[in-house]
């Protein structure tokens, strides 16, 4: 069996309430050994909470937390084989860089020229060579951030639990660092697992995710699978940029839909999910894979088209969205690639129709 | 900070102020410490300068014991007052009812002291009164004096009277500490008491130490809750008051009143210079690092 197909860490039926307040209710996970596994959702969603349960910071109210298939919800953070890396650095503020990477070594009570080994070693391997001396108020935020890395790192865990760590940086290092994450990660084998409210950060890092929303988990998979394809209407609505349109089944045709908007009908495909006519379902479509389109031109191939009107282009700079208002007056998003028009763009007030490829919408039965 | 356009003559009269107000304040205690070293005493109209004074002080017997007996209330009340205002500091800074906690301890400062000191005296008094009669009634004199008036009650009403003062100052110290440093310490392995005392205290000593200085001073200020509960033996601020409602105070009085303030600037002092050195050596060290950085 590859490592990755060893369970690292599985949650069975977690729930942490605080009096009435339910922040996680009833969660089961599992997080392969070696993976890079990313807990994304909106702010006050429950993922720090999980993250916590599974860092034995709280206790869960009700579930089990195992982690190498030994159940440790009864165990304290120090007694777990996981170390955390918190998102305001939380470097120790009265030790220099060496004493705070060197601290966990010291409470296993290995030789101090071992701890200074190790140190020098690790320092190296997260870039901070020559910076052992120095205070945490000597250093800028993502040096901070890479100190809490070694830190963990040469504890040698095999779990690392990672909470908002690149909250506190700035836009560019916040890029630079998800890569530098993700370089490690690889280099070092242990399984992360990285809360992020941010969807971005966590398609750079994840290898799979899943949306905790609400205290639930609404979906879990491969990164690229949730942002293509997928399954309930939340996900599509968090992640990515989706137009997303609600109504009716009225027809059903093998594996085609036909969803009533009220003033329009578009299909879709099942894509295996069960339906009967008369239920209440959800499409989404991707803002790039939209199109604006002339009322004027005939579309080479088949698409879902509905009419409205042009309201406004945004230059993105890469890209351009078009924002369109649907005859019912729910607004669309169309996305093309800058240049796609040739400098000719689009009068607002125009009548316009947006398309796309039937194959392209997704339906949402939840 | 004062900006460009503010009025230098302000800012130099805030200074003035400041000045003014801590001479005001200090005064009395510096014309003590220039009548300590008069060979003529208090309100003599000849000033004859020496140390005899400095040296009977140790010959006043009365008064050595009154000092004696102060240090050790001060000592024994530090060493239970300040790891409980500690205690309840770490509650308060957990605890889903701050408002609560900060209420409850903070309590003893609306009553008036010598409310406070009367209700002690009357509460020990029953309650010596009650283990008498428990005694008696079981047929043994054991429980008599467990609350006579003596070194416990009076620690009691001190502690009572400077756990206010010392959970006050952890706290504030302790408003700076994240938690997560704490759990980061327990995520390395640490226990809860190595996460304190590697993490945590070394970043609130400073208030854990002046809590300490501070609940010194106040024992040694403290007279209305002592004098009503000490029982029997005196304190420095007892003797001194009765020497001056009696008789007016000895000028062994004055040089020992001098010596403890010579004492308690001199450690103050010496806390405040050290911070700020130390301070400014940090300082220097953490520009002599960045520099190389900021030439690159």
């Amino acid at each position: 069996m590859s490592e990755k197909n060893e369970i690292a860490v599985e949650v069975k039926g977690l729930s942490k309430s605080y009096g009435p307040v339910q922040a996680v209710k009833s969660i089961d996970l599992q997080i392969g050994m070696g993976e890079y596994f990313a807990l994304l959702g909106p702010s006050g969603g429950g993922k720090t909470t999980l993250l916590r349960l599974i860092g034995g910071f709280i206790r869960p109210t009700e579930g089990q937390v195992f982690l190498h298939n030994q159940e440790v919800s009864h165990l304290p953070p120090n007694a777990r084989p996981t170390s955390m890396v918190f998102q305001s650095f939380a470097l120790f503020p009265h030790m220099t860089v060496e004493q705070n990477v060197g601290y966990g070594l010291r409470l296993k009570k290995v030789a101090s020229d071992e701890i200074k080994d190790k140190v020098a070693n690790m320092l190296k391997t997260v870039g901070l060579d020559g910076y052992g001396e120095r205070m945490p108020h000597e250093l800028s935020g993502g040096q901070q951030q890479r100190v809490q890395l070694a830190r963990s790192f040469v504890l040698e865990t095999d779990i690392l639990l990672l909470d908002e760590p690149l909250a506190a940086l700035d836009a560019n290092l916040r890029r630079d660092m998800c890569i530098e994450l993700k370089r490690l990660q690889e280099k070092i084998g242990m399984t992360f697992i990285h809360v992020t409210h941010n969807q971005e950060e966590a398609m750079t890092v994840a290898d799979n995710m899943a949306i905790i929303a609400d205290g639930s988990l609404v979906e879990m998979g491969k990164s690229s699978d949730l942002y293509e394809n997928p399954i309930r209407r939340f996900t599509a609505d968090f992640i990515g940029e989706n137009n997303i349109f609600d109504g009716q089944v009225s027809k059903i045709e093998d594996d085609v839909i036909h969803v009533d908007l009220g003033s329009s009908s578009i299909a879709v495909l099942s894509r295996g999910q069960k339906t009967s006519v008369g239920d209440k379902v959800s499409i989404s479509v991707r803002s790039e894979l939209a199109r604006a389109i002339d009322t004027s031109t005939s579309s080479t191939e088949p698409l879902e088209t509905l009419s409205g009107i042009h309201r406004e282009s945004v230059y993105l700079g890469l890209t351009t969205s078009e924002l369109i208002t649907l005859d019912n007056g729910q607004e669309v998003l169309a996305r093309q690639i800058s240049d796609r028009y040739g400098g000719h763009t689009i009068a607002n007030g125009t009548s316009i129709n947006v398309g796309w490829r039937q194959q392209d919408g997704r339906l949402h039965i939840s | 900070m004062n900006d460009d356009y503010s009025s230098k003559w302000g800012y130099r009269l805030k200074w003035l102020y400041t000045l003014l107000v801590v001479t005001t304040l200090m005064l009395p205690v510096f014309f003590v410490m220039y009548i300590s070293f008069n060979e003529n005493g208090f309100g003599a109209r000849d000033y004859d300068f020496t140390f005899e004074w400095y040296g009977l002080i140790f010959s006043d017997l009365l008064m050595m014991e009154a000092i004696t007996s102060t240090l050790n209330l001060s000592a024994i009340t530090v060493i239970f007052v300040v790891p409980m205002g500690l205690i309840t500091a770490k509650l308060y800074k957990i605890t889903q009812y701050p408002l609560a906690v900060i209420s409850l301890m903070l309590s003893p400062l609306f009553v008036p002291s010598d409310i406070l000191g009367a209700a002690l005296l009357v509460f020990f008094k029953n309650l010596n009164g009650a283990f008498t009669l428990f005694g008696e009634w079981v047929g043994v004199s054991w429980f008599d004096t467990w609350f006579d008036l003596g070194y416990f009650s009076a620690i009691v009403g001190l502690i009572i009277y400077t756990l206010p003062y010392v959970f006050v100052v952890i706290l504030i110290t302790m408003g700076r500490y994240r938690k997560e440093q704490t759990e980061a310490a327990r995520s390395c392995g640490a226990t809860a008491w190595q996460a304190f005392w590697h993490v945590e205290f070394p970043q609130i000593k400073t208030g854990v130490f002046s809590s300490c200085a501070f609940t010194l001073i106040l024992c040694f200020n403290e007279y209305t809750r002592t004098s009503l509960l000490k029982g029997g033996f005196d304190t420095f601020t007892t003797v001194l008051v009765s020497q001056m409602l009696n008789e007016g105070m000895s000028e062994q009085s004055y040089a020992m009143s001098s010596l403890v303030s010579y004492i308690a600037i001199a450690i103050i002092g010496s806390v405040i210079i050290f911070t700020l050195v130390r301070s400014e050596r940090l300082e220097r060290i953490a520009r002599a690092k960045a520099e190389p950085l900021m030439a690159s």
